[in-house]
C-alpha cells in the first residue's frame, strides 16, 4: 500500500469515461478497472535503501495535485516507414484487435506496482508499432508533446520473425499549463520475435517542473536483439527503468544510457537484464553528468538464471561530477546462478580530470570552454553506441545546450 | 626461545589454577532471553551497575527492533529463534579439561585440526594465547615484554573489572551502539567473553596478538566482544580464529568487534572463521579511524550456514585510510553474505576493498558493500574489486555494491567479475600431469593467493587447508 493520496475524480466512473470516449473493447476496460482496484494493495516501485537513507523519495509524488485523469492532452507526431504499421493505440485496437489484446500487459504486468497500475488505468495516448515478418524499417519516429498537467502513455512494439525496426521516441513539454507541477508516465512493451532486431531510442526533455516515470521492458526472443538508448535530460524527478528479458536462446541486448542533471534535478536511472536462456549477451553502458545540486541514482542489474548457459554480460557506469553540491549514488548488481558465465561490471565516479583541464588551458582554451569540451568528450563512448545519426545529433545538441 | 616457552607454560598453569578456584561448577542460563537472563549473566560476572544498565538498555532495543528480512537476496533467518538459544554457558572444569586435552575432542574436530595440518604445538598456541570456550574466556596469556610497555591484553569480562574507565568510555558507545542493528542489540544484552586490547601511545606490538573462539554446545549462542583501542601512533595486529563443531540444531554467533584507531595509529585485524555448518554468523564489526590512522581488515569466511557480516570503517580524520581484504567460500547449503562498508567522512581519506568469493555445490556467496563519501571529503579515493569464482550452476554468486558519493573531488572505482573455473587452465595443468581435482585445487589456491599472502603463515596454512577440505568434501 503506497498510501498516496489520489485525486477525487479518480474512480471507476472516470476510468469508464476514458474507455468509452475511446470506444475501447471490454477486455481493456476490464484490465483498466482491475488495475484501478489493485492500487489499494500495490506498493510504489522499489527504491534502493542503505542504512539511514532512501535514495529516491517517490513518496513525494503528490498525485492529488499532479493527476487529472480527465484532462490529458498531447500532440504526437508519428512517422512510419514502408511496410511497418505505426498506429495510435486507438487505431491499433480497431485494426489489430487480437494482436493488441495478446500483447497488452504481456511484458509489463499492469499490476506490477502502484505506478504501472495507475498508468494502465488512466492512459490516453500511446503508439503501437507492428512490424510484419521480414520487413526492415528504419525511420519510425514518435515525437510527443505533453500539453496537460498529467499524461499517461502506453506503447507496444511487436516485431515478427526476421524483421527489423529502428524507433526514435521523444517527449517534451508543450503549451504552458497553469499547473506548477506535472506528471508524465510511460510504459513501453517490446515483444521481439525470433531473429528480429529492434533499436528503441528515447529522449526525455520535459520541463523541470515535471515528475516522470517510465518503465520500458523487452521480451527478447530467440536470436533476436533489442537495443535500448535512453537519454534523460529534463524533468524535476525522473524514474526510468529500462529492462530486457533475454528469453530466447542467443538473444542479445544493449542498454545505453545518458543523463545530464543540473539545478535540483533528480535522476533515478535503472538498467536491468535477465539472462533466461542459453548463449545470451548483454552490454549495459551508462554515462551521466551532474552539475549544481543535481542527484543521480543508478542501479544496474545483471541477473543470470540457472539455465542461462554460456552467458556474456557486461556493465559499466560512469558519473562525472561538476559540482560539490551534487550527489551520485550507484549500485551495479551481479546476480549469478549459472557458472558458465562471463560477467563483469564496473562503476566510477569522479570529476573532470584536472590534468586534462590544465593541458587544454595551457593551449589557451578558456576555462569554461575547456571544461565543456571535456564533458562533451565524456559522453562520446555513449554517443558512439548510438547507431542512429538523427538521435545522436539530438542528444549532442541537448548536451551542448546545457553546457552553454 | 625456550625461556619464552617456559614462561608460556608457567602462566598457563597459573591461569588454570585461578580459574578453578573462581568457578568450580558449570552454570548456564535458560533458553531464551528475558530481563531475568540478562540480570543473571551480569550478576554471575559480578558486573558494575553501569554495565548491567547498558545490557538492559540493549535488551530493550533488541525487543523493539524487527528482524532484518527485507534485504534483496539476504540469507533466510527464519530459523533464528532467540527463544531456542541458550545465550550464556559458563564452562565447567570437566569441559575445560576437554579443551586443554586435544585427544578428548570429538573426532570431527580432531580430524579437522589434523587435516588442517597445524602442528601439535600450534594447536596449543592457538588455544592458549587467548581462548574462549562457549561464553567464557578459559585461558588468557600475554608476553611480559608487551605488558611492560603498558599494553593490555585480557579477556573482556576482566577488563570491565580492571579497566572500567577505558571500557566504559568505549564499550558500545560511539563505535557499535546497540541500536546499530538487531543483532548488535542482542549482543549488547548478552555479550560475554572476548578480548580487550589496549596499546598506549607510540607503542608498537611487533607480534600478532591472537585469540581463538570455540563454540561447543548444541543450540547455544556465542556473543564475544572484542574491543581494541590503539592510541595515537600505536601499532598492533590482532588475529582471531573461530570454530564450532556441527550439531543438528542451529547455533548463533553474534559477536561484536570495536576498533579505535588513534591518530597515525595502525591496526590490523585478521580472522579466519570456520563455524560449523549449522551456525548463523551475524556479527557487527566496526573501526573508527582518526587522522592519519590506518585500519586493515583481513578475513576469511569459510564455515557457517549463513553469514551476514560487513566489517565497516569510519574514516574520521584527514588522511585516514582503510584496506579490506576478504575471501568467502560457500559450499553446499551455505549462504555467505558478506562485504565491507567504508564511510569517508574527512578529506584525503583512502580505502581499498578486495573481495574474492568461491561458490560450489549449491553454495551462495554475496558481496554486499557500501562506500559512502560525505560532502567535504575532498580528494578521497576508493577502489573496490570483487572477483567471484563459480564451480557449477547450482551455485549462486551475487555482487551488490552501493556507492553514495556526495563530493565531486573524488576518485571512485568499482569493478567486479564473475567467471567459472577456466577449462583451459584446468586442461593446461592436466597436460602437465595433475589430475582434475588437483588442478582445480591449484587454481583456487592461486585465486585466493592475494588474501593468503596477507595473513601470518599459520593462518594462511589454515585457510588453504580449509579451502582444500571444502574442495575435497564436495568431491568425495
Amino acid at each position: 500500500m503506497s498510501g498516496a493520496q489520489l485525486p477525487a475524480n479518480l474512480s471507476a466512473q472516470t476510468v469508464r469515461e476514458i474507455a468509452e470516449k475511446r470506444d475501447e473493447p471490454e477486455w481493456l476496460l476490464d484490465a483498466r478497472l482491475d488495475a484501478l482496484d489493485a492500487l489499494e494493495s500495490l506498493d510504489l516501485p522499489d527504491v534502493i535503501q542503505t542504512p539511514g537513507r532512501r535514495w529516491t523519495n517517490l513518496e513525494a509524488l503528490d498525485f492529488e495535485s499532479l493527476v487529472d485523469p480527465l484532462d490529458q492532452a498531447d500532440e504526437t507526431e508519428r512517422t512510419s516507414d514502408e511496410g511497418v504499421e505505426v498506429l495510435t493505440f486507438t487505431e491499433a485496437l480497431e485494426e489489430h484487435p487480437e494482436l493488441v489484446e495478446s500483447a497488452f500487459g504481456s511484458t509489463i504486468d499492469p499490476q506490477e506496482n502502484y505506478l504501472t497500475a495507475l498508468s494502465a488505468a488512466l492512459f490516453t495516448t500511446g503508439t503501437v508499432v507492428y512490424v510484419p515478418e521480414g520487413v526492415d524499417a528504419e525511420d519510425v519516429t514518435i515525437r510527443a508533446e505533453m500539453n496537460s498537467r498529467s499524461l499517461f502513455s502506453h506503447t507496444l512494439v511487436l516485431t515478427e520473425q526476421s524483421s527489423s525496426v529502428t524507433i526514435l521516441e521523444s517527449i517534451e513539454s508543450g503549451a504552458e499549463s497553469d499547473a506548477d507541477a506535472r506528471y508524465f508516465s510511460n510504459l513501453v512493451e517490446i515483444d521481439a520475435g525470433e531473429n528480429s532486431y529492434v533499436q528503441y531510442g528515447s529522449l526525455q526533455d520535459l520541463d523541470e517542473d515535471t515528475y516522470s516515470y517510465s518503465l520500458k521492458r523487452a521480451d527478447v526472443g530467440t536470436y533476436a536483439t533489442v537495443n535500448w538508448i535512453e537519454g534523460n535530460l529534463g524533468s524535476r524527478l525522473t524514474r526510468s527503468d529500462v529492462e530486457s528479458e533475454l528469453n530466447g536462446d542467443s538473444a542479445e541486448t544493449k542498454i545505453v544510457g545518458a543523463f545530464f542533471g543540473h539545478g535540483g534535478q533528480h535522476f533515478d536511472v535503472n538498467a536491468r537484464v535477465w539472462h533466461n536462456a542459453e548463449n545470451t549477451t548483454a552490454d549495459l553502458v551508462t554515462r551521466g553528468v551532474l552539475d549544481d545540486e543535481a542527484r543521480s541514482v543508478y542501479e544496474g542489474v545483471q541477473d543470470v538464471g540457472r539455465d542461462a548457459w554460456n552467458t556474456s554480460s557486461y556493465q559499466r557506469e560512469n558519473t562525472l561530477m561538476l559540482s560539490d553540491e551534487s550527489e551520485a549514488d550507484a549500485s551495479p548488481k551481479l546476480i549469478i546462478h549459472n557458472h558458465d558465465t562471463e560477467a563483469s561490471h564496473s562503476a566510477t565516479v569522479g570529476q573532470v580530470d584536472q590534468e586534462d583541464l590544465f593541458y587544454m588551458i595551457s593551449r589557451s582554451i578558456p576555462d569554461h570552454q575547456a571544461r565543456n569540451m571535456l564533458v562533451e568528450g565524456f559522453f562520446v563512448p555513449v554517443l558512439e553506441e548510438i547507431e542512429v545519426e538523427e538521435f545522436r545529433d539530438d542528444l549532442e545538441e541537448l548536451i551542448a545546450a546545457r553546457l552553454r | 626461545m625456550s625461556s619464552e616457552q617456559d614462561h608460556l607454560k608457567e602462566t598457563d598453569t597459573e591461569a588454570r589454577f585461578d580459574f578453578k578456584k573462581e568457578e568450580s561448577s558449570a552454570f548456564q542460563t535458560e533458553k531464551g532471553l528475558t530481563e531475568e537472563t540478562v540480570r543473571v549473566i551480569s550478576e554471575d560476572k559480578d558486573e558494575p551497575e553501569w554495565m548491567l544498565n547498558r545490557r538492559l538498555r540493549a535488551l530493550k532495543q533488541f525487543q523493539e527492533m524487527p528482524m532484518p528480512t527485507d534485504w534483496p537476496g539476504q540469507p533466510d533467518l527464519s530459523e533464528v529463534d532467540i527463544a531456542e538459544i541458550v545465550p550464556y554457558i559458563r564452562p565447567d572444569v570437566d569441559v575445560r579439561a576437554g579443551v586443554d586435552d586435544w585427544t578428548e575432542l570429538p573426532d570431527e574436530i580432531k580430524d579437522t585440526f589434523d587435516k588442517l595440518g597445524i602442528p601439535e604445538a600450534e594447536k596449543n598456541a592457538l588455544s592458549g594465547v587467548g581462548a574462549q570456550y562457549e561464553s567464557e574466556v578459559v585461558y588468557q596469556n600475554m608476553q611480559e615484554r608487551w605488558e611492560e610497555k603498558g599494553v593490555i591484553f585480557m579477556n573482556m569480562d576482566e577488563a570491565v573489572q580492571k579497566h572500567p574507565d577505558i571500557v566504559r568510555e568505549h564499550f558500545m558507545t560511539k563505535c557499535v551502539p546497540p541500536s546499530d542493528n538487531k543483532f548488535a542489540a542482542l549482543h549488547g544484552a548478552v555479550w560475554s567473553g572476548g578480548s580487550f586490547v589496549y596499546v598506549p601511545e607510540d607503542v608498537t606490538v611487533e607480534m600478532p596478538v591472537q585469540a581463538y573462539f570455540r563454540m561447543n554446545s548444541e543450540g547455544m549462542g556465542q556473543f564475544e566482544h572484542t574491543l581494541i583501542v590503539a592510541e595515537d601512533g600505536a601499532e598492533v595486529h590482532y588475529i582471531e580464529g573461530c570454530s564450532a563443531p556441527k550439531y543438528s540444531a542451529f547455533n548463533l554467533h553474534s559477536g561484536g568487534v570495536e576498533v579505535f584507531v588513534g591518530e597515525d595509529a595502525h591496526v590490523q585485524y585478521s580472522t579466519v572463521q570456520n563455524w560449523s555448518k549449522n551456525t548463523y554468523n551475524l556479527n557487527t564489526k566496526r573501526a573508527l579511524v582518526e587522522a592519519g590512522g590506518r585500519m586493515e581488515w583481513i578475513s576469511g569466511s569459510m564455515g557457517s550456514k549463513a553469514t551476514m557480516l560487513y566489517p565497516s570503517t569510519v574514516l574520521k580524520g584527514p588522511g585516514a585510510s582503510d584496506n579490506h581484504i576478504t575471501i568467502a567460500f560457500a559450499g553446499e547449503g551455505q549462504n555467505i553474505d558478506t562485504g565491507a562498508k567504508v564511510y569517508h567522512n574527512a578529506p584525503n581519506t583512502k580505502s581499498t576493498i578486495e573481495s574474492k568469493s568461491i561458490s560450489k555445490d549449491g553454495g551462495r556467496t554475496n558481496y554486499r558493500g557500501l562506500v559512502h563519501i560525505a560532502d567535504g571529503a575532498e580528494d578521497s579515493s576508493t577502489s573496490v574489486e570483487c572477483d567471484a569464482l563459480m564451480f557449477d550452476n547450482e551455485s549462486t554468486s551475487d555482487t551488490m555494491p552501493y556507492m553514495e558519493i556526495n563530493e565531486s573531488k573524488v576518485d571512485v572505482a568499482h569493478e567486479a567479475t564473475v567467471g567459472k573455473i577456466g577449462d583451459e587452465d584446468v586442461f593446461y595443468l592436466q597436460s602437465r600431469g595433475l589430475d582434475d581435482d588437483d588442478a582445480k585445487q591449484m587454481i583456487v589456491s592461486g585465486f585466493i593467493e592475494p588474501i593468503t599472502e596477507e595473513l601470518p603463515i599459520e593462518y594462511a596454512v589454515e585457510l588453504n587447508r580449509l579451502v582444500e577440505l571444502e574442495m575435497e568434501g564436495s568431491l568425495g
